[in-house]
């Protein structure tokens, strides 16, 4: 499927949601910011928040060190 | 503290004479910068970077807050210290440095991290709060301070080649917002490495919103995510909307704007 993610144009596999993507993407659950189409998706709502062809998508590590 | 007597000392009002011309700075401003109260949370990468600037630029009053020593490998980002400081404590060695660095700024010192027991007492008083802590737990209680009294807290991380800034001004959008609890992240910069100047460049971007909030001048990065990555060299700030349902900003009634 076509997703925008971090700004880029990209093709990723068929998934159906914030937490499948992650995993594709073998990104972290912790500590991570997922935006889907400028909204803030809650860590406890990856599992069931939709991912759909086309989604604008910002996925972002926290950054801790100091 | 008494700031020491030296030979140095000159009026505050050269050293904020380059701010005067700056657009948008009002004189009544930079009075407020004069009697400002900040407090900086962590004296490491971030600290050093943010406290050298605010010092030099005039702010009135820094509080430094850390329990560490200084060790051998920080000294490659944390420009305060000298080799002969190792094993000093991290905030007496900084107060030190930043009062040479300006004899008239106020500054005081907490030595020890800040946690549950002390954080309330710790931060009152104080008109900002710059974030430069290398672990979650107290971040979550700084975004909490953040939320109840409505003032500026400037948040920022770096590692590797990433650094990260974020402010919270009014209460909302807050860092829960954002990443949700951050107690649990340990990044250890052991592991992962960091470059020194992306974590001091995340420290100066952390004092000069300090600055602009302070000085109330232009946009400062509230409900803003600011994001540096010097590996591929790209930058990107991403809007943060409040989330609606936050445990932490959500709903209670209990920001207070300040
Ligand atoms: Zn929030």
């Amino acid at each position: 499927m076509q997703l925008t993610i971090n700004g880029e144009e990209r093709r990723v596999a068929e998934v159906d949601t914030v937490a499948a993507l992650l995993d594709h993407l073998r990104v972290s659950h912790q500590a991570v910011a997922v935006m889907v189409n400028g909204a803030i998706v809650a860590r406890e709502r990856y599992a069931e928040y939709p991912v759909k062809e086309r989604d604008v998508l910002e996925i972002v590590r926290f950054v801790g060190g100091g | 503290m008494e700031a020491p007597q030296s030979p140095w000392a000159f009026s505050d009002k050269e050293r904020v004479r380059r701010l005067v011309a700056l657009p948008g700075v009002r004189r009544e401003s930079l009075s407020k910068l004069a009697s400002a109260r900040v407090a900086i949370v962590g004296v490491g990468g971030l600290g050093n970077a943010s406290a050298l600037y605010l010092a030099a630029q005039g702010v009135g009053h820094l509080t430094l807050v850390d329990g560490d020593a200084v060790a051998q490998h920080n000294l490659g980002r944390q420009i305060l210290f000298r080799p002969e400081d190792v094993g000093r404590l991290k905030v007496e060695a900084a107060a030190e440095a930043l009062r040479r660095l300006r004899p008239e700024l106020g500054v005081s010192t907490v030595a020890a991290p800040l946690g549950e027991s002390n954080w309330r007492a710790v931060l009152a008083n104080h008109d900002l709060v710059l974030d430069g802590l290398d672990q979650g737990l107290p971040r979550d209680l700084l975004n909490r301070w953040a939320v109840e009294t409505g003032r500026p807290v400037v948040f920022a991380g770096a590692i590797g080649y990433e650094a990260q800034v974020f402010v919270v001004q009014g209460g909302r959008p807050c860092l829960h917002c954002l990443f949700g609890s951050v107690a649990e992240v340990a990044e250890d910069c052991a592991v992962t490495g960091v470059l020194g100047p992306v974590v001091g460049m995340a420290g100066l971007v952390q004092a000069q919103e300090a600055l602009k909030l302070l000085l109330q001048v232009g946009r400062p990065l509230v409900g803003r995510l600011w994001l540096w990555d010097a590996f591929s060299g790209s930058t990107r700030i991403l809007e943060v909307p409040a989330r609606p349902d936050c445990p932490v900003c959500g709903a209670a009634p209990t920001a207070h704007k300040g």
